[in-house]
């Protein structure tokens, strides 16, 4: 993939060129999406961007499509048909990755994992997260081309973590036939006064990183990256609730506080564990009964208390 | 409050067996706070035959006999007057104070100003559930305005009192407030007001629901103990004086804690000069 210079041959060039930008709230998405439209237009072409940022502000995910051509119609960019992806967060990455071409798409990504609260599918300790388990080296296979790298861990040797977006910014110009004096230039007029030096450093430094991948496939991905555990090494836990009849008044207390709504009275006005499996081992109910009679054992306890 | 949840806190060591199920009612908030009161003394490490737990009159009263520690039942208003001649008489105990907002705020308002005053290392626990509720429910100086008790049968009328700003004012040298829904948040203000050298006042807001809630139509205890969360606001410390009690603006945690001498060791450091004195001449 390679962009059409301007002039005769952009005219002979029959589609647009597609870039999606994905990571989550803070990391930067927009920033280099406007870097790279403002940089689309330096080079004499139409240049479209739409983006969605729903629930950002809270770690959500970010997406943004850019779309390069002579004439561009279509904001967005179908699946399938993006000539490169930059993600500025692991799992973001592979999310979107059958958004790339299949063959030639160019899957650049940072191998930071940032997990969302909502990865934690069950609240019991040790329990497994829901987030992507691939390796760098696995992720690579699926893809035309591609490049996984720590940009965050390049940013920050420079000082400044935030610049991972501009690493990868950088990593992404040698794909693309612009010349960098182009993107140096709009990195310079976009980035403000405070940030600007690190920001065309970072450019220089993803730039400097992809050159020597290329020339070398094994430095191609991010090697030292250690994959979550598998639930089969997190800890199991064991949770026991012990309710006393005797000393049960049927206060309702713990059925309507515990979290995960596992408790009933019975037919008596006795608490009765109805849901043993959803129990987390939590407490609340062992600290809310006023009249102390839950009691729940973990395996954890039993162990550090025997 | 960051210390790990995880302990191998069993409360029935803690309590006179014999004496359980306690006579609270179905729901009411004192069996929390005796909870957090038990779960703070573990975490400290403090000996049941070092504790001295002592108690006024009322449902708060009541709280103190279950602890399988040195406990004493007191006369009415009384309790903290009962301690610090123990706490002067004994100053190797732990001494903790159970009282409630009319034992504490009217019938022994008095002491309780004096207390604050001369700072004895004494922990004393408030349990304010806003009414008088072993002798069937009458007005207390908590009582939300327009809130029915069998006194109030046309709703309160009286303005209320903030206990945490009496406190502070009277010069208490650590005023904390808690409610018994954040049970692990009120075990560790009473943890630090226990460990806290000089008196420690700690207001527990607790629910009385089959008198106070039932009358108030207030809701079945879970939902009394649910709409706890919603009374405390970081807003302001207390202007409760201007406002309902209840629902209103309460800050919880540990409000004040300020160094001031311990009247308890500035005593015995007085007589040993005083009795210094005495040797010398003769
Ligand atoms: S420990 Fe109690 S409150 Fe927590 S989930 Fe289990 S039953 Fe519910
Ligand atoms: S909170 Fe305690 S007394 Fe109330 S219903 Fe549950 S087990 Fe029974």
């Amino acid at each position: 993939m390679r962009a059409e210079p301007k002039g005769e041959q952009a005219a002979a060039a029959t589609r647009a060129l597609n870039v999606m930008i994905v990571g989550v709230g803070g990391q930067g998405v927009l920033m280099i999406s406007k870097a790279l439209a403002l940089i689309g237009q330096k080079q004499g072409l139409q240049v479209k961007q739409s983006e969605v940022h729903g629930m950002a502000k809270r770690g959500g995910a970010v997406f943004s499509h850019i779309r390069f051509g002579v004439e561009v119609w279509s904001p967005t960019i179908a699946r399938g048909e993006a000539d490169a992806l930059i993600a500025l967060e692991w799992a973001e990455g592979l999310r979107w990755i059958d958004y790339l071409r299949p063959e030639t798409g160019v899957f650049i990504a940072d191998t930071r994992r940032i997990v969302p609260p909502f990865a934690c599918r069950s609240r019991r300790h040790g329990a497994p997260m829901a987030y992507a388990r691939e390796t760098p080296a696995e992720a690579l296979e699926k893809v035309g081309e591609g490049f996984a790298l720590d940009a965050t861990a390049i940013a920050t040797t420079l000082g400044e973590p935030r610049a991972a977006n501009t690493v990868l910014l950088g990593v992404l110009s040698t794909s693309l036939d612009m010349p960098a004096a182009d993107w140096l230039a709009v990195l310079d007029a976009l980035t403000p006064p405070k940030s600007r030096a690190i920001n065309l450093e970072a450019f220089r430094a993803g730039r400097a990183w992809a050159e020597a991948a290329r020339d070398d496939p094994t430095l191609r991905f991010d090697a030292g990256f250690v994959p979550r555990a598998r639930p089969a090494d997190a800890p199991d836990m064991s949770v026991a609730l012990v309710i006393n009849a005797a000393w049960c008044k049927g206060c309702d207390i713990c059925v309507k506080l515990c979290p995960e709504r596992c408790l009933v009275l019975d037919a008596e006005q006795v608490a009765f564990l109805k849901a043993p499996h959803a129990c987390t081992g939590c407490r609340v109910c062992e600290w809310l009964c006023p009249d102390f009679a839950i009691e729940v054992r973990t395996a954890v306890r039993e162990a550090a208390g025997a | 409050m960051n210390e790990a949840v995880r302990t191998n806190f069993d409360i029935k060591d803690y309590l006179r067996l014999e004496m359980m199920p306690h006579f609270m009612c179905p729901g009411c908030g004192h069996g929390i706070a005796l909870r957090c009161l038990l779960w703070a003394v573990h975490e400290l490490g403090v000996d049941k035959n070092r504790l001295a737990v002592v108690s006024g009159i009322g449902c708060s009263g009541r709280v103190g006999a279950y602890i399988d520690a040195n406990t004493f039942h007191t006369t009415h208003g009384r309790p903290l007057a009962f301690a610090t001649g123990l706490k002067l008489a004994r100053p190797d105990l732990t001494v903790v104070v159970i009282t409630g907002d009319g034992d504490c705020l009217a019938i022994g308002g008095n002491h309780l100003i004096h207390a604050c005053r001369r700072n004895l290392d004494i922990t004393c626990l408030m349990l304010n559930n806003e009414v008088y509720g072993m002798t069937g429910g009458q007005v207390s100086p908590t009582t939300a305005i327009d809130r029915l008790t069998t006194t109030t049968p046309h709703g309160n009328a009286e303005p209320t009192f903030d206990a945490c700003r009496l406190a502070d004012a009277a010069g208490a040298s650590f005023v904390g407030r808690e409610v018994t829904r954040q049970a692990p948040a009120l075990k560790s203000v009473i943890k630090a007001g226990l460990a806290h050298e000089g008196f420690a006042f700690i207001e527990v807001l607790s629910d009385c629901t089959e008198i106070y809630g039932r009358k108030n139509d207030l809701g079945e205890s879970p939902e009394m103990i649910l709409a706890q969360k919603s009374d405390m606001r970081p807003e302001a410390f207390g202007n409760a004086a201007d406002e309902p009690f209840r629902p209103n603006r309460l800050r919880a945690g540990v409000l004040v804690q300020r160094d001031r001498p311990e009247y308890g060791r500035v005593y015995r450091e007085r007589a040993a000069a005083e009795r210094a004195k005495a040797k010398a001449k003769g």
